[in-house]
Formats: C-alpha cells, structure tokens, sequence
C-alpha cells in the first residue's frame, strides 16, 4: 500500500478515486439542490455564487445533479466489470485447469467473439434486450467476459508450471486444493489490476450507452445522458456538456492511473 | 593494504585503479555502499580474474571502469586509470570514443547481448567503421576475418545470419570478435561462460587462451567460479561486500590465502577429492529401478491442432533404465536438453512417461498408475528456491502440509513436528511464521529439502537443488543434505551440471547425453580408464579448483 | 513464411467468423426482444404479427433461419434490408467505403502522431517532456468519443464563426478539400484516445528496449548515441507498435460507430444504429460480420508485416 502512495500516479489516483467515491456515496445528501427541480428564471446561466456548476435547459442545478448522477454513473461501471471478472475468471480458470479439447473449443470461441469490438457487441445485446440501465451493465458485462476469460487463463496457466504448484501435484494433493490453494491466491492479483483498468472503461461505455439513450433513461442524472439531453444548446451553454463530460473523463482517469499504480506494484517490472 | 605489490614496476599497469569508492543512491534513505576503497592494478598481457558471489560489487566495478554507471551512482574518491589517463575525468564523447576501441566487453549472456534484428556480420563491422574508419566493404571483409580467428566454421555464412540462428557458443564468438576487433588495450570479461553449456563454455576457454597468447591483450575476468578463474587468470583478486579482500597472483591467493573470506569460498568450492559422504550402504538390491523409461514432448493432438504449427516431437528420454540402490546418493550430470531433469519428472510422477518402474515391490507403468503411498515415499526438491514454494503461505503452513497429507503425526503434534524439521535443516523455529520473501535464497532451498525429508520418503529426488545458489551457499546446502540423507537412509536423485559437486557427494553417476543414459560408474572410477567418451569430453571440459595448502586449518 | 501458414491462418479468421455469425445469431434470435413487434410497433395485433414473422420467416426454428442465411451468405448473397427493401449489400457497401475513408484517415494520423510522441517520452524518460506526454496521454485515454466530439464541436464548431463544418460527408471525389474539411473533426474525435494509448503502450515498449542488454552492449561498443537509437533501438521497437496498433484497431472500429452517429457521417456506424433502431436484422448482422472480419484481417496482416520487420518472426 505504502508503495501506491509513493508512486506519483498511484497517489493521484488515490485521491481522483476518493473524490468521486465520495461523490458516490454522498451525493444525494450534498447535492444543494433537488436535481430534478426546475427553476424557469436560471435557465442555462453560466457558474454562479448560487449555482457554482450552472444551470441545464431547464433551470436545473447541474452540481446537484452531477452529485447524484455519481452513483449511477460509478456503480454501473463497477457492477458491470464486477460481473464481467467473474463470468470471465470462472470461464477461464475452468479452460486452463481442464485443459485438453475443452480448452481449444472455449478458446476458440473466445477468439470469435473477442473479434467483435466492446461497444458493437454491447449495443447488439442491449438493444435486444431492450434498453436501460440494468440490460446496460449486463450487456457491457458480457461484453468483457471473453476477454476477462482470456486473462484469467493465461494467469492460471503462468501459475500451474511453477515449482510450487508441481510440488504440490508430486505430494498428491488434491484438484480442488491446488486451485483453490495454489493457483488461485496467486493468479488473483494480475486479474484484480486488469479489473481495475477495465472499470475506466466500463464506465466510459456505460456513459456512451446513455448517451446514445441505450443505458439509463431520464429521469436519471446519468452523466452521458445529461451530455446528451444538453446536447442542443451546447453552443449557448458550453459547460452544460462540458461538466458532465469532465467528471466522466476524472472518474475514468482515476481508475486508471490506480490501475497502473496497482500493476507496478504486483508486477514489478525487472529493472536496475 | 595491498597496494604495494608491484614486482615488476619497470612497465606500468595497463589498468590502475585506486581508492575507488562508489554509492547508489536511493530513492528513500541513504544510499548504498557497493564499492569501498578499490585499489586493483593489472599488468600489461596479464589476466586478472575477479573473483566474487552475487552482490559482491563485482559487475558494478566493471560498469564503473567501462563509465557505465546508472543515474544514482555517487562516486566518492578514486582513480580508474588506462594507461595512466583518469578514464574518471573523460568526457562522455571522449569516452565513447574509448569503448570498444582501447577498452572492450565481453558480456555474460550472448543471448541478449545480440540485438536480435540486426544481422551478425553487422554488429561485428559497426565496430570497425566506428574506431577504424573502415569503408563498409573494409569492416565486412576484416569482420568475417575476425570471425573466422575466433574459430566460426563458415564465417562468410555467419556474417549474413541472425542471432536466432546461431547457437550459443557461435553467439559468444561474435561477441568475443567484436571485442578484440579493434585490438583494444584491455577487455573486461563479465562471466562470459556462465550462460553456456558445459562442453560449449570450455571451448569459449580455449578461444579466451589461443587469442590471448595471439594477440597479448590484457583483461579482466570477472567470475563467480574459483576453478574456472584458476585455470584462465595469472593474477585474481577476491572481491566481498565491495571491498578487495586480497589480490595477488593465482598462486599466492590460491595455495596460500591470507584472507579469511579467500579461505572460506576455498573450502566451499566443490571438489572432487574432498568427499563429503561416507560410503554407501552395502545392498542386496534396488529400491528404486527404471526400465526402458521413454518420454516423448509435443506429441499431443488437439481437436483443433490443425490451426496449430506443426510441433517438433522432441525426445526427452529414450530406454533410459537404472537402479536407485537403499540408502545411496546417486548423481545424473548432463547438460541442458539431456533429460536428467525429464527423468526427475517421470519419477516425480510430474511426465507422463512409457517404461516401468519398479518400486518397493510393486510396478508402475505409467503417470497414472502411480498413487498417494508412492508419492508419500519419492519426493522432489526443485530448481528455484524462489518458484518452489508458495509465496502466499507461511512456511509453517507450507511445512505442515505433507504432515497433514499423509497423516505423519496427530495434529496436537503438527506444529512441534514443524519446528523439529526447521530446527533439522538448522533454521531458526520462528521462521514457522514467516513467508517465503522474508527468507533468503539458501533458507528458502532449506524449507524446501524440509517439506521433502517431512514425508519421510525413501527416495529424494534433488534436481539441480544448488545450482541457482551462490557458492559458499551452495556448499552449506549440500552439506546439509548429505547429512539429513546419511541420518535418515533415504537414497537420493542428485541431478546437476556441475561435475565437481557430483564427485564430491555421490556414490555412483549417471551421465546423460540427448536423451540416452551413455554411462554409470561407482564415483571412484570417474576417470579410470574404458569412461565413455562424452564422461571424458565432460569431465576434461571443466576446470578442477586448485587446492589450498593447509585446508585442514578451516575445517 | 510459408503458404501453409498463410492457409493456417486464414482458416483460423474463418472459424473466427463463423463463431461470430453464431454469435451474432443468437443475440438476435434468442434475446426477448421481438424484430416483428418492433417493426410493426407495441399495439400490433397477435395477428399482424403473426403475418408478420410469416413474411419474415421468424416463425420457423433458429437453426433453420441460420443455416438459411449461412448459405445464402456463402453464396454473397446478405439478403434484403428490412428497413429500405433494398438488397444488403447494395446499403452496406457504399456505407462501407465511407467508413473506411474515416478510419483510414484517422489511423494514419494517429500512427503518425502517437508512435513519434511515445518514443518521444520513452527516450527523454522523467524530463518535462515525458511528463507532459505520459500525462496528456493519461487524460486522453480517459476520454470517450462521445465527450471528445462534443467538447471539439463547441470548440470549432460554434455557429457564428465556426471553423469546420459539425458534420456531414463530401466524397473525395467530388473535392478534396471539402472531404478534408469534414474529415478533421470527427478523426479527431476517433483519433485522441487511441494516440493517448498507442502513444502510452509504445513509450513502454521502447523503454524496455532501451534498458535491454543489447542497447547497453551497443553502448558500450562505443557507438555514438545516434547510431544507437536509430540502428539499434529503433528497428527493436517497430514490431512491438505495429502489435499495439493492430490490437486498437478493434477499438477504433467500436468508436465509428459513435463518432459517425454524432458528425452525421454516411458510415457503417450511422447505418448500423438506424438498423438497431428499426430491428433491421440482415443489416445488423451484416454489418457486424464485416467489421470483425475488417478487424480478423487487420490483425492477420499486422502479423504479416511484424514477420517482415522481426527477423526472429517466421512463421511456419
């Protein structure tokens, strides 16, 4: 821990993360305003005393509004990736333990569906299972699966030639202690730096979704839905988009650099 | 303090280093000492080998004479002086223009040293066009000259190849060319063997001899290995924590060291006349034996295979067949790709293999076959201290295991027994609660033989158990083992390439060749006469330490 | 390399293929959402629909609509768009020249932008420079399209005085500058976050070529600095870029998909997105398969040009 503090992008990710967590947990309650309430007479003024953020379209406070659409914004890029790592681990802890032809067959398919891009295959599954914000964070779920899979498996497979590992398989211990003892406490940390990096990104898709008004519907302060629903007078108002847009780029630039952060510090790279 | 050793001072040293002090800086704290106080001068046509473990400075001495020095070194006092000139006062463009030409490197591992999309022909000539202003026809033509010096078969062919397609021994001699290419004053050798085979390394040797007599060069030889260094240096300085402990000729510092850390690695250089086992138990018959033991690599098919290359079938053994006799130590030398360590493997129950073996009475002719009570009774002990065990248990968890596998004591007993087998490989009993990373590299193989000796087997199969050690470490570890085996009967698979370990610990030794078992002998009879010839060519190609006068007085 | 290896791999993009029409198949099929419903709209009677799905042929079992197709398919026949009654091919093709156009253009000048920048960083490692890079690199991939083409309209766009047209296509044939003009903005909506990674993955790349064994012994041969770096490092860290920009070619073909909606361009992403509004299946399945075959082939190729740079690299 006291080596992500030292690292400067550790540190710096630390605080980005602890800023928008805070945004995430507090929000409704700091919020200064109602985020819903309309106020005809402060339609899209600029930063005030009063409104520090500005107002939307419709008189809205947008801080209040950004508070509350933390939530919505963070915890889905955390519950979709949360999903996706572990449909991914299981499948690709089971491919590299089993090995053999159930291995080629599970890889292959992985190859196939890795071919098509993250976001095409989030918009196919979310548009067929009708739009939202919980079919969203399924479909960016399923989304990282493969590639989640992938991961996992090369990990397991890194981990299964050590010599402690073969130590164990010449002892005769069993399958389930080696993987539930050997393998998986080791191959655990490159899969948790992965995961973390993969959080900027599903919230990054999760706010395009929203955007394209295929995640969270209004009413909702989803942050790519404010961007989208200012989107008309974004050339009177600038920082009605502007906002919104910033905090998305903060909270995914966070988990980004506390990612790398994370790797440097599981995965030392040999230098002298 | 052992400044004034010039005996010859009517032609000044080519090399002459003196009160060189060298720090690293650290990010937190204080920076660290690496080198202290450093006076060494070496002669000219003189070799002077460097003699010290890991982390004893000295490849940080040779980065510093080279003016290779990371960012955070800090150098506190001294001189390096070529000929007389402070190489510490040069400019970095002076310098440059020194490297490779009065002053060049032979590095330890060809492999990476080579850059890898660059053409060998090439890597010797930049050198020449550099220092010589040779027109690129010139450096081709006097590089494929210097090629074929250093004893490459085809040279023309050579200078066109990568380094991917050339082996090991042809990647040093391109180096070893590019060296000597610009007939420098001195060459500092970094351990130029290590990396190569046992046959491969002594052939570089004997290129190091023939073009050192040719061309009269001096040079530095840095190694961790005395019997090499012995053979190969007039002069040799032993080097620990930073500081030259002694220097002198191989004679003086050798037959008659002064210095405690001298006498030490002295006594822990492996060699052959300096047994450490009593002779093996008389025996009726075998505890262990193999017949016909064939292990094929790549043969696998997959449903999918044909979206795969082509694998190349490699033999790993081949009617490999011998006898493991109750209580000895029987020693397996080869070199890499040989399969000793694919014969451990089978044993291990770790490769499938086809063949029998033959154990306690009872026959196993395949991976499958071989249950729990065989597992219990032959175990293993790997390579790296640092992959063998689980860096995510304790060791008292990880020494606790085979106990609770195979039902050794009651489970009130476990952690006694734990601390027994800490205390039995001579480590403190607080380690129990301690993780891998907290211990060192020897500690770490100690943990290890303990997990092995815990299932109280019979058979111990130990493969290349010292070889990633450093040398003093080495000797304690084996000695350890030779112990723990003559205390408890249990006969031992003692895999290794250093042939001067195997005739000092085992009672017989099997040398493998390719896959194929091509001799056995009692040890005594290592070089009576009717060997077979690769034992010789094996046994010829490694250098037998000098020994020091009055051992006795250490021991 | 060899032909068979070449024939290795295009079987192996075929196989690729193939999984994804399945892929591709089951979403559409087996997901609740109903294409008949959606074209006729929620207050469709059970017998509109029913003719509908009839004259569809929805109503007949999964594995024979998709085998149907799959042959049909093989034969280049896409079938016809729901939507514009117009066979799939004739709507996906000039959609498909108009995306490339785009993603050409914006890989060329990210590959031109990104891989100089990263070695950039990757020599001047810990100077202002590097940091300036690395740090301009962070927030760049922390961007997405849509928050990029937002923030570049307002800023170029803004009527009034605007500087580049907010959207639109002219062909290249038709003027030059005029395609140029369009193209500016949204490749450079696409094009920010892939040189905030490519740049990212190649400054670490390069450092580890740098730190290697061989540019030390290059060093230490005495050659001068620039003889180092251009003969030594250089050639080490071209192959390692290619595989970089290879793999966010993937991305790249996710992003169009936004970018094109936002700028109103002609692309595959435009037609796409109407095709998911109007439940369009032949198109939508159409133009799925033709970007992961787009991005099947890029990766075969990179391979094939990282096997002419890498001499370690032959492919058997």
């Amino acid at each position: 821990m006291s080596e992500l503090v030292r690292s400067p992008t550790g540190l710096v990710g630390i605080v980005l993360l602890t800023v928008v967590a805070l945004a995430v947990v507090f929000g409704t309650v700091l919020a200064p305003y109602d985020p819903q309430a309309f106020h005809p007479a402060v339609r899209l003024t600029g930063p005030s005393k009063a409104h520090w953020l500005g107002t939307d379209q419709f008189g809205r406070d947008i801080l209040s509004r950004l508070l509350t659409g933390a939530s919505s914004t963070i915890l889905f890029g955390v519950g979709a990736t949360a999903i996706g790592v572990f449909a991914g681990s299981v499948i690709g802890v089971t491919a590299g333990v089993l090995g053999g032809w159930v291995d080629s067959v599970i890889m292959r398919t992985l190859d196939g569906l890795l071919a098509v891009p993250d976001l095409l295959f989030t918009l196919l599954i979310v548009t067929f299972l009708g739009g939202g914000t919980g079919e969203a964070m399924l479909a960016v779920a399923v989304a990282f699966t493969p590639g989640m899979a992938r991961i996992a498996r090369s990990s397991v497979l890194s981990i299964r030639t050590r010599e402690y590992v073969m130590a164990a398989v010449a002892r005769d211990e069993s399958q389930a202690y080696i993987i539930s003892q050997e393998v998986i406490p080791n191959a655990i940390g490159p899969i948790i730096v992965e995961a973390t990096i993969r959080v900027s990104f599903a919230i990054m898709i999760g706010a395009t979704l929203g955007f394209l008004g295929l995640g969270a519907q209004p009413p909702s302060t989803e942050w790519g839905l404010m961007v989208a629903e200012a989107r008309q007078y974004m050339y009177r108002s600038p920082w009605v988009v502007a906002v919104p847009g910033i905090a998305i780029a903060v909270s995914a630039l966070g988990f980004n650099l506390f990612g790398d952060a994370l790797r440097d510090a599981f995965v030392p790279r040999g230098r002298r | 303090m052992m400044a004034a050793q010039d005996n010859n001072a009517s032609e000044g040293p080519v090399l002459d280093i003196r009160n060189y002090t060298l720090d690293y800086g650290t990010p937190h704290g204080p920076p660290v000492q690496v080198l202290r106080n450093v006076s060494l001068s070496i002669r000219p046509g003189r070799t002077m080998g460097l003699v010290g473990e890991s982390g004893s400075g000295k490849t940080s001495l040779a980065w510093a004479i080279m003016r290779y020095l990371p960012g955070n070194a800090i150098e506190r006092s001294g001189e390096i002086a070529l000929l007389g000139e402070d190489l510490r006062t040069k400019s970095l463009e002076e310098v440059q223009d020194l490297r490779g030409r009065r002053i060049s490197m032979v590095f330890q591992d060809p492999g990476t040293s080579l850059n890898p999309v660059l053409r060998l022909g090439d890597q010797v000539a930049e050198v020449l066009a550099r220092h010589r202003g040779l027109t690129p026809k010139e450096a081709r033509e006097e590089s494929e000259a210097w090629l074929a010096r250093t004893g490459i078969s085809r040279p023309a062919d050579m200078m066109h190849r990568y380094p991917h397609e050339a082996s090991g021994g042809e990647k040093q001699r391109v180096v070893i060319a590019t060296a000597f290419a610009c007939n420098p004053e001195i060459i500092v050798f970094d351990e130029p063997t290590t990396a190569l085979d046992i046959i491969t390394a002594r052939q570089i040797l004997d290129l190091f001899d023939d073009l050192h007599d040719e061309t009269g060069v001096t040079a530095l030889y840095i190694s961790h290995d005395l019997g090499l260094v012995s053979r190969v240096a007039q002069d040799v300085a032993m080097i620990d924590s930073g500081e030259i402990v002694e220097w002198g000729t191989c004679e003086e510092v050798f037959v008659r060291p002064r210095h405690d850390y001298t006498r030490q690695l002295l006594s822990a250089v492996p060699h052959p006349d300096r047994r450490i086992v009593a002779s093996a138990p008389e025996a009726e018959s075998d505890l262990l034996s193999l017949s016909g033991i064939n292990v094929r690599y790549g043969d696998k098919k997959s449903i999918l295979g044909f979206l795969e290359p082509k694998r190349e079938v490699v033999q790993g053994a081949r009617d490999v067949s011998f006898g493991v006799r109750p209580g000895e130590i029987l020693g397996i030398v080869g070199e890499s790709g040989s399969g000793k360590s694919t014969i451990a493997k089978a044993l291990a129950g770790l490769q499938d293999f086809k063949g029998t073996v033959e154990f306690d009475s009872r026959t196993f002719s395949s991976r499958r076959q071989i249950d729990r009570d065989y597992r219990r009774s032959v175990q293993i002990v790997f390579q790296h201290p640092d992959a063998s065990l689980n860096p995510r248990q304790t060791i008292g968890k990880i020494l606790s295991r085979p106990l609770k596998l195979y039902d050794q004591v009651p489970r009130s007993e476990l952690s006694q027994r734990v601390r027994k087998l800490l205390r039995s490989v001579l480590l403190p009993e607080e380690y129990a609660v301690r993780y891998p990373h907290e211990l060192s590299g020897g500690e770490k193989q100690r943990v290890a033989i303990a997990r092995a000796f815990a299932a109280e087997p019979q058979v111990v199969i130990c493969d290349e158990i010292t070889s990633s050690l450093d040398v003093s470490v080495q000797a304690a570890v084996a000695r350890l083992l030779v112990e723990l085996q003559q205390q408890t009967g249990t006969a031992c698979l003692f895999i290794t390439h250093d042939l001067n370990l195997v005739r000092q610990l085992a009672h017989r030794i099997a040398v493998m060749l390719d896959g194929d078992l091509v001799d056995l002998f009692e040890t005594p009879q290592a070089s009576a006469s009717g060997r077979h010839p690769y034992t010789k060519q094996l046994l010829d190609a490694v250098p037998v330490p000098v020994k020091a006068e009055e051992p006795a007085r250490t021991a | 390399m060899s032909p068979a290896y070449l024939l290795r791999r295009l079987l192996a993009v075929v196989l690729v293929l193939w999984i994804v029409t399945i892929a591709v198949f089951a979403i559409t099929m087996i997901l609740p959402g109903n294409a008949a419903v959606m074209i006729l709209g929620e207050y469709a009677t059970p017998d509109q629909v029913a003719a509908m799905e009839e004259r569809l042929g929805l109503n007949r079992p999964a594995a024979v609509q998709y085998l149907e197709w799959l042959f049909n398919l093989l034969q280049g026949d896409l079938g016809m768009s729901l939507r514009l009654s117009l066979p799939v091919s004739e709507v996906v093709g000039s959609a498909f020249a108009n995306s490339a156009l785009l993603a050409v253009t914006a890989l060329l000048s990210v590959t031109v932008v990104a891989v100089p920048l990263g070695m950039i960083a990757a020599l001047k490692r810990g100077t202002k420079a590097d940091l300036g890079i690395s740090l301009m690199a962070y927030v760049g991939t922390a961007m997405p399209e849509f928050v990029t083409a937002t923030l570049l309209l307002v800023i170029f766009a803004a009527p009034g005085n605007p500087l580049l047209p907010a959207g639109g296509f002219i062909p290249p044939g038709e003027s030059v500058a005029g395609f140029f003009n369009h193209v500016i903005l949204p490749a450079g909506a696409l094009g920010l976050i892939l040189t905030a990674h490519i740049a990212r993955q190649v400054r670490s790349e390069m450092s580890d070529v740098l730190a290697s064994d061989y540019i030390r012994a290059a060093r230490l041969k005495g050659l001068r600095e620039r003889r180092v770096l251009r003969g030594h490092a250089l050639p080490n860290s071209l192959a390692p870029a290619v595989a970089v920009i290879s793999l966010d070619i993937g991305y790249l073909l996710g992003g169009i998909i936004v970018v094109e909606e936002i700028f109103a361009w002609p692309g595959l992403g435009r037609l796409l997105i109407l095709a998911l509004e109007n439940r369009d299946l032949p198109v939508i399945q159409a133009i799925t398969l033709l970007l992961a075959m787009v991005y099947a082939l890029s990766n075969l190729l990179s391979d094939l040009v990282i096997a002419a740079i890498d001499p370690r690299v032959r492919y058997e």
